[in-house]
């Protein structure tokens, strides 16, 4: 373990290991605020507009919805599989986890377009093509919380599909040391990344499904 | 294990009725959100698990605070606005 490069002021590789781990966990603080303060809204339109806004939710496609959520799920599963493989010391099981991962990704964003195109054909796109007179105001005000909500998920996911490949890219080469952090840190942003959509899930699609 | 749970969340809703669905939605998703983290903090020192806590913490003010502000206005007009 004594061959890997640690920085000059950790005295031991375990040190250097827990500091990056707090500091991701810092930054994924930073992230959890960033999404909820779009989730404090959505809470406040709940309650301000009441059934209107939860009428609104029954627009979306859940069907879509839940594959999504078990394809997020799926390829957290995936990630995990990956970083304790890699940690455990082996080299093509990470690199095909990891890929694993990132195609479930990519199959979410499909998803995820397919979905913004439907709604585009049904005309509840805010500012684009929204159709205030059959909906009313409070339901375009939902699909606006909608397009933000998600488009920043899908952004963020996009940048995690591009950090996960690029992981697969330098275990396959070699060029990682499977006693740093960088592929549990991956992983962790990954985590988060579901753990976001798992929250967004039921406010968006399971709402004004009763009655 | 991970999918099951994901497709009861979304195959209880459509049955229930007016706010239980919230608090029954909101909890699957707690649950599945511990379910993550078995993956992660489990294994970890109680220093991470404080800053993984503190996320979530401060989430909890913002909702909260807000939410004691915004959701209990009215229209009414405070005394030294009231109009005679």
């Amino acid at each position: 373990m004594s061959d890997q490069a640690i920085g000059f002021q950790f005295s031991t590789p375990a040190q250097q290991r827990e500091a990056s781990t707090l500091g991701m966990w810092a930054f994924l603080a930073t992230e959890v605020l960033f999404f909820g303060a779009l989730i404090a809204a959505y809470f406040n339109y709940r309650i301000w507009f009441g059934a209107d806004f939860i009428a609104a939710a029954s627009l979306t496609k859940v069907a879509l919805g839940t594959a999504n959520t078990a394809v997020l799920l799926t390829s957290s599963a995936c990630m995990a599989m990956a970083v304790t493989s890699f940690e455990a010391g082996s080299r093509r099981a990470p690199v095909l986890w990891l890929l694993a991962t990132a195609a479930l990704g990519l199959v979410f964003i499909g998803i995820k377009a397919t979905e913004y195109w439907l709604e585009y054909q049904e005309h509840l796109v805010p500012a684009l093509n929204f159709d205030l007179a059959r909906y009313g105001g409070t339901a375009e005000i939902f699909f606006v919380f909608y397009f933000c909500a998600t488009g920043l998920h899908a952004l963020h996911l996009l940048i995690g599909i591009s950090l996960v490949s690029w992981l697969a890219w330098r275990i396959g080469s070699g060029r990682i040391n499977r006693y740093g952090s960088t592929a549990r840190l991956i992983g962790l942003y990954w985590h988060f990344v579901d753990v976001v959509w798992i929250f967004l899930f039921p406010l968006i699609y399971l709402a004004g499904r009763s009655g | 294990m991970l999918l099951l749970t994901a497709t009861t969340a979304s195959a209880f809703v459509p049955l229930g009725s007016l706010n239980i669905v919230v608090s029954l939605s909101i909890a699957v998703a707690k649950a599945l959100v511990v379910l993550l983290f078995f993956m992660e903090l489990r294994a970890s020192r109680a220093l991470v698990r404080t800053f993984a806590a503190a996320g979530f913490f401060w989430l909890l003010i913002m909702i909260v605070l807000t939410g004691a502000d915004y959701w209990h206005r009215t229209d009414a007009r405070a005394p030294i606005d009231r109009v005679f």
